[in-house]
Parts: C-alpha cells; sequence; structure tokens
C-alpha cells in the first residue's frame, strides 16, 4: 500500500529527519575515507545525488514494469544492482565527454559509488514502503542530498579535528566515529520538524 | 606450512587487520541493526556466510574472469549468495527475516564483501579465500556482539531477550538509538589501536612511549587511508 | 578464445548470470510453499493473538484457527468473527500510515468497539529497536482488555509518555514508547480506525 506522503514533505524529511546516512547508517564506507578532503567530498556528494536521483527513478520503472508483473521479486538485488552499475557506468562517460577537468577529479570516487550502500539502501527502502514514482524521485533526491549535507559537516569538522590533539589511538578514524556519533544526535533533534504524515 | 598460512590469516582478520577497527570496512548495515544481540548474530553470520562463500566462488573463477566486468561479477556473486541467504531466512526463519527487514539486501553492498574480494580471492586459492571470508566474517562479528552486548544490556535490560538488570533499571534509550553505536565503535577503535602500537613499540627498537606511539598510530592510519 | 576479447566477455558474463538466475529461480520455487505456508501462519497467529485463543505451536493454531474462528465476508478488508470465553469479538485487519511505511495490524473488539480484546502486529516498518517495539508484548499487552469509551483508545505519546506500559485497564488509556513519539501516535490512530470499522458494523 502506497503511503500517503508527498513528496515535497518526503523531500526533506529525507534530508534532515530520516537522513540515509545519519539515520539509517548507510553509505558510511566512502563517507568516512572520502571526508578527510573537502573538494574531494564535495564532488563525491554530487555525484552521489545524481546517482541517487536516476537510479531512484530508473529502479521504480524497472519495478513497477517489469519486476512486479513478472513475479520476479526475488531477483531485484541482483536487477537493481545492474541499474546502479549501469548508470554509473554512463554517468562516468558523459562526465568524461562534458568536462573532462571534472572527471579527473571525481575519478575513481564513481566506481566506488556502484558499492555505495546508500544507493541500493534508498532503492530497497522504496521498493519495501512502495513509494509511488513521484515520491521515489522526491525520495531518491532527498537521500543524496542528505548524503551531500552529511559528509560536507563531516568534511568541515574533519578540517578542525585533524589540528586538534586528539589520543593517538582515536586519530583518525576513531575520533571521525564520535563526530559522526555527535552529528547523528544532533540530526535526531530534527524529528518532529516535519510530519511526515 | 599451511597450518600456519590459515593461521596468520585467522589472527589477521580477527586482530591485526579486523574489518572493522583498522580496515573500516562494513560499518554500514550493521551499525543499525547491532541495538540487540539476537540480530547481531544472525546479520554477522549472514555477512560471514556471503564473504566465505563469495570469495570462495571469484577465486574459484579467477582465471576465467574478464577484465572489464571484473566488478559487476564480483557484484552479481555477492548477490547471488545474499538472494540465497534471504530466500533461506524467509522460507525457514521468517520472523528473522522480517526482523531485518531490508538489512539482509544491503550485505550486498557490505564493503567487506567486496574488499575480501579485490584484497584476498583475486590472488589466492578457493579454498583459502573461503577461509579469509570465514575469519573476516568473525572479526566483524566478535566486535559487533561485544558492542551490541552492551547496547542490549544498557538500552533494553535484556540480553538475547533474557532480563539481566533488575526491574527498577531505568533503560538508556540512547543505547538503542543510532549515535550510541557510532560512539562505541570509536571506543574499540581507541581501544585496540592503543592495544596494537604498545605491541609495536615492544617489539620494534623504537625509544620513548609517546614518540613510539605516534608514528605506529600514524602508520596505521596511514595502511587504512591506503587500502580504501 | 582470448579472455579480453567482447565476445568472450559477453559470453562469459551471460552464462554466469544465466547459472545464477536458475539457481536463484529453483530455489525461490523451492521454497515458495513454505513462504506461503509461513505467510498464512502469520496471519492466523496474529488473529488467534488478537482474539486471546492461546494456541501451542503451528500445528494447534491451524486446528484452533479453523474450529473456532469464522472469516467474515468483507470486501475491502479482511475480518474475522469468533465468540471466545462466551463473548462475540470481531476481528478487523487495519492499516495505517506509520512513521515509514504502511503499518498493519489485527484488532479484536467487541462490535459496539467499547472494548478492545487485543491487537498484533502484522506488518510494520518502523525504526528497529525503537518504532519496532510496537510488537513488543509489553506494549501491546496494554491493548488487551482495555476499555475503549466511545470506540477510541487514548495514546499517551511523546513528552506525557513514561515508557511503562499502563496497566489500568479501565482508563482507555495506553502509554506510547519513549523515543518513538510519532510511531506511536501513528499506532494509536490506526487502532482507533480500526475500532471504527469494527463499530461501522460492516464484520458480519
Amino acid at each position: 500500500m502506497t503511503p500517503l506522503i508527498n513528496p515535497v514533505t518526503l523531500f526533506f524529511a529525507s534530508i534532515f529527519t530520516s537522513n540515509i546516512l545519519l539515520s539509517n547508517f548507510l553509505g558510511m564506507c566512502s563517507f568516512i575515507s572520502i571526508s578527510k578532503d573537502w573538494k574531494s567530498s564535495f564532488g563525491l556528494g554530487m555525484a552521489v545525488t545524481v546517482v541517487m536521483t536516476i537510479t531512484a527513478a530508473i529502479s521504480w520503472v524497472v519495478l513497477f514494469y517489469v519486476i512486479t508483473p513478472l513475479g520476479l521479486e526475488y531477483l531485484s538485488f541482483i536487477v537493481f544492482i545492474v541499474v546502479i552499475a549501469a548508470v554509473v557506468q554512463i554517468l562516468e562517460m558523459v562526465i568524461d565527454r562534458a568536462s573532462p577537468a571534472l572527471y579527473l577529479s571525481l575519478g575513481i570516487f564513481l566506481p566506488l559509488i556502484t558499492v555505495n550502500c546508500a544507493i541500493l539502501g534508498a532503492i530497497l527502502f522504496l521498493q519495501i514502503r512502495s513509494y509511488n514514482f513521484l515520491q521515489s524521485v522526491a525520495f531518491g533526491a532527498g537521500s543524496g542530498l542528505g548524503w551531500w549535507l552529511a559528509i560536507m559537516l563531516l568534511a568541515a569538522i574533519r578540517e578542525r579535528t585533524e589540528k586538534s590533539p586528539v589520543p593517538a589511538g582515536l586519530k583518525g578514524p576513531g575520533i571521525t566515529m564520535i563526530t559522526i556519533g555527535f552529528m547523528a544526535m544532533a540530526f535526531i533533534g530534527f524529528s518532529g520538524m516535519i510530519a511526515v504524515q | 606450512m599451511k597450518n600456519s598460512k590459515a593461521y596468520m590469516v585467522l589472527k589477521d582478520n580477527l586482530w591485526t587487520n579486523n574489518p572493522i577497527f583498522i580496515q573500516i570496512l562494513g560499518i554500514c548495515s550493521t551499525l543499525a541493526v547491532t541495538n540487540n544481540v539476537r540480530n547481531t548474530l544472525i546479520m554477522s553470520a549472514g555477512v560471514t556466510f556471503a564473504t566465505a562463500l563469495s570469495s570462495m566462488t571469484l577465486s574459484a573463477m579467477k582465471d576465467l574472469l574478464p577484465r572489464k566486468v571484473r566488478m559487476i561479477i564480483q557484484v552479481v556473486v555477492m548477490s547471488f549468495y545474499v538472494i540465497l541467504l534471504d530466500i533461506l531466512l524467509r522460507a525457514y526463519l521468517p520472523d528473522v527475516s522480517k526482523q531485518l527487514g531490508p538489512y539482509v539486501g544491503l550485505i550486498i553492498t557490505n564493503c567487506i564483501l567486496m574488499g575480501r574480494a579485490e584484497a584476498y580471492a583475486a590472488a589466492n586459492t578457493p579454498l583459502m579465500s573461503l577461509w579469509d571470508g570465514l575469519t573476516s566474517g568473525l572479526g566483524y562479528m566478535a566486535v559487533l556482539v561485544a558492542i551490541s552486548i552492551i547496547r542490549e544490556i544498557l538500552g533494553f535490560g535484556t540480553l538475547l531477550g533474557i532480563r539481566v538488570m533488575p526491574e527498577g533499571f531505568v533503560t538508556w534509550t540512547i543505547m538503542i538509538m543510532a549515535p550510541s553505536a557510532f560512539f562505541f565503535v570509536a571506543m574499540v577503535m581507541w581501544w585496540a589501536k592503543t592495544v596494537q602500537a604498545k605491541g609495536k613499540v615492544g617489539q620494534g627498537a623504537k625509544p620513548a612511549a609517546p614518540a613510539g606511539a605516534q608514528p605506529a598510530a600514524a602508520t596505521t592510519v596511514a595502511n587504512k587511508e591506503t587500502s580504501k | 578464445m582470448k579472455k579480453d576479447s567482447t565476445l568472450y566477455v559477453v559470453l562469459f558474463t551471460f552464462i554466469v548470470c544465466a547459472v545464477f538466475v536458475v539457481v536463484l529461480a529453483v530455489a525461490n520455487e523451492g521454497t515458495k510453499d513454505l513462504v506461503a505456508a509461513n505467510k498464512q501462519f502469520a496471519t492466523q497467529s496474529a488473529v488467534l493473538g488478537a482474539l486471546g485463543i492461546p494456541y501451542a505451536d503451528a500445528a494447534e493454531a491451524s486446528a484452533k484457527y479453523a474450529a473456532e474462528v469464522t472469516e467474515a465476508k468483507t470486501t475491502d478488508y479482511r475480518s474475522w468473527k469468533a465468540i471466545v470465553e462466551g463473548t462475540s469479538y470481531a476481528a478487523v485487519e487495519q492499516s495505517g500510515a506509520g512513521l515509514w511505511g504502511t503499518i498493519t495490524i489485527i484488532l479484536a473488539a467487541t462490535a459496539d468497539g467499547e472494548n478492545v480484546r487485543g491487537v498484533r502486529v502484522l506488518a510494520q516498518l518502523e525504526t528497529p529497536g525503537l518504532g519496532g517495539r510496537i510488537e513488543e508484548p509489553w506494549f501491546l499487552g496494554q491493548f488487551e482488555g482495555e476499555k475503549s469509551p466511545g470506540g477510541k483508545v487514548a495514546m499517551k505519546a511523546g513528552a506525557e509518555a513514561s515508557g511503562k506500559a499502563d496497566a489500568d485497564k479501565a482508563n482507555g488509556r495506553v502509554e506510547g514508547i519513549s523515543g518513538a513519539t510519532r510511531t506511536s501516535q501513528a499506532f494509536g490512530s490506526i487502532v482507533n480506525a480500526g475500532l471504527e470499522r469494527i463499530k461501522a458494523g460492516g464484520v458480519k
């Protein structure tokens, strides 16, 4: 049953109150490793947002017109992964043609996005929650933006913590984890701000 | 010879190169379900199962695998085992399947599977790859179960559903929620890195402890950064 | 054939995918009946649970369901009737928007909607460990035998929630889950909608 959520509300909710990274823990790996660098974070965040929105739209179409009518639900994971891989591959080619400079800076991240749990996660969520097309796109775009926001925030904070006196054992991933924990707590404060009903 | 190689892999994956606190892999989907021990055990068992079998399969295929489609085939193999796991859970453990929901599917993108496939299975025999996958999963499971034990006791007052805290205990709701998982992983990392750094100082010819701890910690961080 | 030639790549990918898909299809077919049986058991046990009819295992659940519960002839939703311990109850399936997805419950109550017999959750997508706790016995137990004056149960959620079950069955109030305000409120609305449904008298 499709929930009665307004796509615009859903869009904002996915950015703040149910941030795919800080509330649902998806997309951590590249989040932790890339957030060391502000510029890379920006580029990766943008790429993730674009990929998420496009794959959400395409996956919904595939889900609605291919998987469900043919009863192939058990193959959903494989199909979604292939869609993601294909979109990333095409995006890579498009970026390469359109702006070689952007391609050089984003370079290795694009293949990384294929296994970014946030993207597959967003698609699985939209399947389970039976969103309609508009909701799926809103959800994909919002989740991507939320991820982007989170990685920018973390990159900014990390620039400070790198220069601070952190105990040796906590340096690097340790203090990053604690930072993320606080960010997650802060984002919990958003819940209730937007009525997702 | 084989025996000690197997042992080295075991030690590596459980301690020196533990997926969670050293390699920083697989943080994603499992942080979400580790607020109680039962779900953690099942999720990490699933990850172990999928990693071990896909590593083995990919290793068996490695001589036939064309370079161009390496990543896609890796993902297809992983998806295969995860879907199999999902089908088996739905049929034989339906309430578990319901509890884990979409997080079973997310095992596919759990970086540990891809990480082991690239780092080990691509260059080792199927049997050793199976072992490597198994031990990585165990290293992963160990950390997560430890964290979930604390989270469940403080957050629910139970352990595996059995009440352990006294009746009047006010549960720490924060333990059930997202942030506590991060804090605990950070604590584990801190502990592990400090212990490992001390070990290195003890072995090596490094002088005083503080000066020795810094470069040791820095090298481990640098290693992690180059590996992912 | 060279490993990197296009033909090899395409052939290899195709064969690998085909093999895996076939194995999965077999596994899926093989477990289909089991999965369907699980689903049926889930519904039946939820209905029995809501009606307060105890059962020891799946076999007994099936038997008791067949013996004591009648499936009513409603069209838009599923419903059941049963006489338990001398009183006649109606049970309905009710769905509503939860925080993150649809929550579906089975609600059993007297036909006038003034007394709740019990509630069981059939499906929910709430946060595990938080909103997901609506399935826990302490929470659902509050509804068992709870009075619902005017066909409504009041859900105490948010700042008012104490997080402990409300043991008073006569006050028509239940406690929400601390830390899961929205889910608790949604759940309350769904229960009340279910009571409306029963009161409307469609369950014949």
